[in-house]
């Protein structure tokens, strides 16, 4: 039979600062954990829910990304014209060339940062259904402007509706903002991709294709058609699968968070074994007076967790709150929190604490409350009655 | 009621060994108030854990309330003294963070009671030691003498065969001491408990029915007490 639970509530609320000491030291553990994981947990949903499961991405062979790829003019020409690629009303292919910069912005505390600058033509629009502009309006071809992703305009030096922006060796003036539903084309900034090329004295205007299969087309047939030409020695991949490829680059990330956390945590289970043990040694009569009264060593064992596991859940309640709170003032501060990513272009993240990231939390501070009770449980049950019962 | 049969205890020290008991025989009938003195040392404690069943003799036989005490593991002596022993220490014991009625109510939560039959056996227990009216309080909102109190009122909760107490006026002043005596022997008078005592204190004699003396574990002599039960 147990003990009631007032019984370890109790002796956790007698030594109020040294419980206290503990969840605090708990709870840091969770915040760190919860913000580093929901960072990592965000830069990956940010580029796993990046592209249309619709769209191909047409880059030369062996390119691992467009900002490595080159797509000579006749090859566009020609790929555009296949079967399979859905048309707009005019009878246009839903072909969008794009060739892509990566020029240093300026941050607002004077870092210098790789953004991905995209040179686009209309149809870019009608191939990322997902872009809208949400302030001012679409770049005008050839009047040197530029649009921005929502991450970018706070961020950057001159990135704001109005503004003008210096990149490359011109100076673009900012007409618009857009949002992409969260994707990392909130990451980049938008230009007409003749004036990009020339700006960037490039031969070859476009390093890449995007391409819209039509209605019930067989993507896969268009893709290994895109694959077999032997005009062009190309690559079509869907674009989901592209980026959960770039996504891949954030589990080196992860392994380096989860570390982390896992060190955290190994300092918190021994500050929670060493309160315990504090607590055994200076309960030993009481729990020589429980033992004679007839509890057994299973119920004493059984207490002592109890009391580990509520500092834990009292380290994760606070820990969680803490770090929502967090995670909602930074994003507010930075306007999004800035990711170097495997492309050295930066991802502008969203801060979004997820459920996900607070259940590893709460296991941590599961793990930590069991791991660091056991061994001071094991010894109070050890504890042999007549031994705890004489005064030392 | 108790029957300890040539027993010894031996505790071993690193390499010495220490001869708590020797050869100690003693009978005690159902409702004695019985105490054992002797000087420190002497091997009181030890003989009174053995009967409590806290304890198992290196040789000999303990016997209570038809139990073999030496025969059973860990957790048959927690469940023997569970059932059948009542416990009075020198410092009171209680558990600082339970009330008065949670701490009496403590022994109930290890049998089949219900919720409602434990808080009423707890008030009744805390009556028959005077102390309803401070069921509520903390141990550290009372006396000593009344610490005590609660502390033989959670010994008797479960109606057990047999209290023990080491000591249980040795933190005492005079008048709760007679006080504490006096709730001891109506315990066997009143409720037929066997209470068996340690103690140092002479106002003891006076309340006992037989009492055994110790001398470096071996028992000397039993002599009746003031209560004059008819022992020895
Ligand atoms: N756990 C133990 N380990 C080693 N020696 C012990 C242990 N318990 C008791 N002893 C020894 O056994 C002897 C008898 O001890 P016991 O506690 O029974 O004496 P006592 O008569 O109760 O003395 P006091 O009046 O001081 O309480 C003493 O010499 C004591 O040091
Ligand atoms: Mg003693």
């Amino acid at each position: 039979m147990a003990l009631p639970l007032r019984y370890p509530l109790g002796n956790l609320l007698a030594r109020r600062l040294r419980t206290a000491l503990t969840i605090a030291v708990i709870a840091l553990v969770v915040v760190a954990t919860t913000l580093f994981g929901s960072l990592v947990s965000s830069l990956k949903r940010t580029l796993v829910s990046t592209g249309d499961e619709r769209n191909l991405i047409v880059l030369r062979k062996g390119a691992t990304n467009d900002g490595s790829s080159v797509l000579p003019l006749e090859a566009y020409q020609t790929v555009r014209f296949f079967d399979g690629i859905a048309r707009d009303e005019n009878g246009d292919p839903l072909a969008s060339p794009e060739l892509v910069v990566q020029p240093f912005f300026r941050t607002a505390d004077g870092g210098r940062e790789n953004v991905l600058v995209r040179g686009v033509e209309a149809a870019a629009f009608r191939v990322h259904r997902e872009v809208r502009i949400v302030e001012g309006r679409a770049f005008r071809p050839s009047s040197g402007e530029a649009i921005v992703g929502r991450g970018v305009a706070g961020r950057y030096i001159g990135a704001r509706v109005g503004d003008v922006l210096d990149f490359g060796r011109g100076h673009w003036k900012v007409v618009g903002m857009f949002e992409s539903e969260g994707s990392s084309f909130e990451s980049e900034v938008w230009v007409d991709v003749r004036e990009l090329a020339a700006d960037a004295k490039r031969s070859i205007p476009y390093s890449g294709l995007r391409v819209r299969a039509a209605d019930g087309a067989d993507m896969d047939a268009l893709a290994r058609r895109i694959d077999a030409d032997p005009r062009w020695s190309l690559e079509a991949t869907p674009e989901p699968e592209y980026y959960a490829k770039q996504a891949e680059s954030a589990n080196a990330l992860y392994f380096i968070v989860v570390g982390l956390a896992l060190l955290a945590g190994v300092g918190a289970t021994f500050g929670a074994t060493n309160t315990l043990y504090a607590a055994v040694q200076s309960r030993r009569a009481e729990i020589g007076t429980l033992r004679a009264l007839g509890f057994s060593r299973g119920a004493i064992l059984l207490s002592f967790l109890v009391e580990s596991l509520v500092i834990a859940l009292g380290g994760f309640a606070v820990g969680a709150v803490a770090a929502a709170a967090l995670g909602r003032f930074v994003s507010w501060l930075l306007g999004g929190i800035a990711f170097g990513a495997a492309t050295f272009t930066t991802s502008v993240i969203q801060l979004r604490v997820a459920p996900g990231d607070l259940l590893a939390a709460l296991a941590m501070a599961l793990v930590i409350g069991l791991a660091g009770g056991l061994a001071p449980a094991a010894r109070a049950a050890k504890l042999r009655p007549i031994e705890a019962l004489r005064r030392a | 009621m108790i029957d300890v049969r040539d027993v010894s205890r031996v505790y071993h020290r690193g390499a010495d060994e220490v001869h708590a008991l020797e050869h100690v025989s003693l009978f005690i009938e159902r409702g004695r108030f019985v105490a054992l003195m002797g000087p420190s040392g002497s091997g009181k404690s030890t003989l009174l854990n053995l009967i409590a069943g806290l304890d198992r003799p290196s040789g000999g036989v303990v016997e209570v309330a038809g139990q073999r005490l030496g025969d059973l593991g860990e957790d048959e002596l927690a469940r023997f003294r569970a059932r059948h022993v009542g416990f009075v220490f020198q410092f009171f014991n209680l558990i600082p963070v339970l009330d008065a009625r949670g701490n009496v109510e403590l022994p109930l939560l290890l049998t089949k009671l219900g919720r409602a039959e434990r808080r009423a056996r707890a008030d009744t227990a805390l009556r028959v030691v005077g102390l309803a009216e401070r069921a509520d309080h903390k141990p550290s909102e009372l006396s000593g003498g009344e610490q005590q109190r609660v502390a033989i009122a959670r010994a008797i909760v479960t109606d057990p065969e047999i209290v023990v107490a080491d000591e249980p006026t040795g933190d005492l002043d005079a008048k709760n001491a007679v006080e504490i005596l006096a709730l001891l022997r109506d315990l066997a008078r009143e409720f037929g408990k066997t209470v068996v005592m340690v103690t140092h204190d002479p106002r003891g004699e006076a309340f006992v029915d037989e009492i055994h003396h110790l001398d470096k574990g071996v028992l000397r002599d039993t002599v009746a007490g003031g209560a004059g039960g008819g022992g020895a």
